[in-house]
């Protein structure tokens, strides 16, 4: 190449990346309403959480500065203790139930077309789209103490079963996980369907060529193939669970005592109804480490065993 | 390939289900038409009066105008926003793109929870609490990181070529989004869109604590309110429920491809 060529190519390269460059300039442009926008919103507020979480405030009067009380605090306070405990509970019925349930039913009824699908889908999905305070509502109403479970409970001979769900003690919290596992079947069962439909069909004929039973089948093929998808489920269902809000806050208000308190019910007490604004921010933080945890910590295992 | 037994017990189960997840929805149409107000169904006296009273006493009509007013705010905004920021990023590319995209993907990861404390008392020294502009923009800011992500997967998908043509025809950097790109992805916009709508509209907990005066309420809260005040009529507060949870679902009865691929390609995101 002549010395000629190189120096047309090396001059025609800078006007390119010039222009590169005005074009990358009138894209901050193109961006900067949404990123100021997310800078004032959800930036500059989540920095201002950590730094409240350091002080005791009433919300109303001179904020003092505490370090790491409300932290320390954090292992004392029985409340917590109950509403993180709850939580547990709740992964349990909003996470691993439909995980199981949406895998099973999943793995059925991927084997054959199934007349209707569009109909049911568009019932079993239908939680997933209804207003989370309507959903609380309808719930509250079949487990009142004149719902229509306790209805169907009486007509079939269980009438010593009978009781006001949402006000027991024992019973309060299980029932809430219910409708955890109503609300997310739908979801992980269309998340499984589609995942098993991207493997391909020749894994499958190249284990019945070898002799294998579906249950092998599932175990060995199905059940690797769909890791990506069960952590995208477990991540927000878990998340899910350490973030109920709205379906506590309808039913019970955390009642009867505390049985079904859950640390975004306490979050929203500590930080407007009775400030104790730090305490309330150091609630927040730690439910967020919490969930990006969960989140990497689901991602981390999955790939891990790619390998 | 499959038996005939595998394939009626395939119904069965897809049925059992579909049974399970819709009897409490289905019990609850049944509550809001029957004129007991103990929620004894009554399948001889539709009582149809119900959705008219629930829509009196609950003042539904001042709460979902404040719904429609704020959804449909967010949702404009919130739409416009994501395409700007989606061409900056897909398209055009952006000055600390390395730096600045990471940055805003980590708002996925941010819950409301964490950032509600500070903005409500931040909001509430200028003014901005008890107002639906207040809601909105807090609505704008935490539709960005999603609806970047949404909208520059979209662009980057388009061919390039379609880019490169424009570019030949001379049309401006702002033309060439308005009359060629965003046609060519109505489908993922349509589905944003959809989207945004529902989780505004469904929205319970930030309207919870911006609008705390009855008058500004939100149908979800007043809806909230409502039935703890109508312990006694149960079938007014299933018709109240009802209406709220109308505009969302008609949605959902013409858009129900859109709605599902959107929910799931939202949960694959992370």
């Amino acid at each position: 190449m002549s010395v000629l060529a190189i120096g047309r190519t090396k001059a025609r390269t800078r006007t390119v990346s010039r222009q590169t460059r005005k074009r990358r300039w009138i894209g901050l442009l193109f961006l900067s309403p949404a990123l100021l926008l997310y800078g004032v919103i959800v930036l500059v507020p989540l920095l201002q959480t950590v730094n409240y979480s350091f002080y005791k405030w009433d919300g109303v009067s001179e904020p003092t500065w505490v370090g790491l009380r409300n932290y320390l605090e954090f292992g004392r306070d029985p409340r917590m203790y109950a509403a993180f405990g709850h939580v547990l509970v709740l992964i349990l019925m909003f996470g691993l139930i439909p995980l199981g349930l949406g895998l099973i039913s999943a793995a059925l009824l991927s084997r054959a077309k199934i007349r209707g699908e569009g109909i049911y889908r568009w019932f079993l999905f239908l939680p997933q789209v209804l207003t989370s305070v309507v959903v609380a509502i309808i719930w509250k109403r079949i487990y009142a103490p004149d719902g229509p479970l306790n209805s169907l409970l009486r007509g079939v001979g269980l009438g010593h079963l009978t009781r006001n769900w949402l006000g027991d003690f024992t019973w309060a919290l299980p029932s809430l996980g219910m409708i955890g596992v109503w609300g997310g079947f739908g979801f992980t069962m269309v998340l499984f369907l589609a995942g098993i439909l991207a493997i391909p069909d020749e894994l499958y004929e190249a284990a019945r060529l070898d002799g294998s039973t579906r249950w092998q089948e599932f175990w060995l093929i199905t059940l690797p193939s769909l890791r990506g998808q069960m952590a995208i489920a477990l991540t927000l269902t878990i998340t899910g669970a350490l973030r109920t809000f709205d379906m506590v806050y309808i039913t019970t208000q955390g009642g009867p005592g505390t049985a079904t308190t859950t640390p975004a019910l306490l979050l929203y007490q500590l930080a407007f109804v009775n400030p104790d604004v730090g305490r309330a921010s150091a609630t927040g933080v730690v439910l967020a480490v919490l969930c990006l945890g969960i989140a990497v910590g689901i991602t981390r295992i999955m790939e891990n065993k790619d390998r | 390939m499959i038996s005939r037994f595998e394939r009626v017990s395939n119904y069965v189960i897809v049925i059992a289900l579909t049974v399970g997840v819709l009897f409490p929805v289905a019990w609850f149409v049944l509550t809001s038409l029957s004129p007991n107000t103990s929620g004894a169904l009554d399948f001889s006296n539709i009582a149809w009066s119900n959705f008219t009273a629930a829509w009196h006493d609950g003042n539904l009509a001042h709460s979902m105008y404040a719904s429609l007013v704020i959804t449909v705010s967010a949702v404009i905004g919130q739409t416009i926003l994501a395409i700007l920021s989606g061409y900056a990023f897909g398209v055009l590319g952006v000055v600390g793109e390395r730096f600045l995209f990471p940055v805003i993907l980590l708002g996925m990861m941010v819950s409301t929870e964490v950032i509600v404390i500070p903005l409500y008392y931040e909001f509430q020294r200028i003014g901005l609490t008890n107002s639906w502009l207040g809601l909105v923009i807090i609505q704008l800011g935490m539709g960005v990181p999603f609806g970047t992500y949404w909208m520059r997967a979209t662009f980057r998908a388009l061919p390039r070529s379609v880019m490169d043509s424009a570019a030949v025809d001379g049309a401006g950097v702002w033309n060439t989004l308005w009359r060629i790109l965003v046609p060519m992805a109505r489908p993922a916009v349509l589905t944003l869109v959809l989207l945004s709508f529902m989780w505004t509209w469904n929205d319970f907990f930030l309207s919870l604590i911006f609008l705390g005066d009855p008058d500004k309420q939100t149908a979800t809260v007043a809806l909230g309110a409502f039935q703890g005040r109508h312990v006694l009529q149960v079938n007014l507060m299933a018709a109240g429920s009802l209406i709220v949870s109308l505009p969302v679902v008609a949605l959902y009865l013409f858009f129900q491809r859109e709605f599902i691929s959107g929910v799931m390609a939202g949960a694959v995101k992370e």
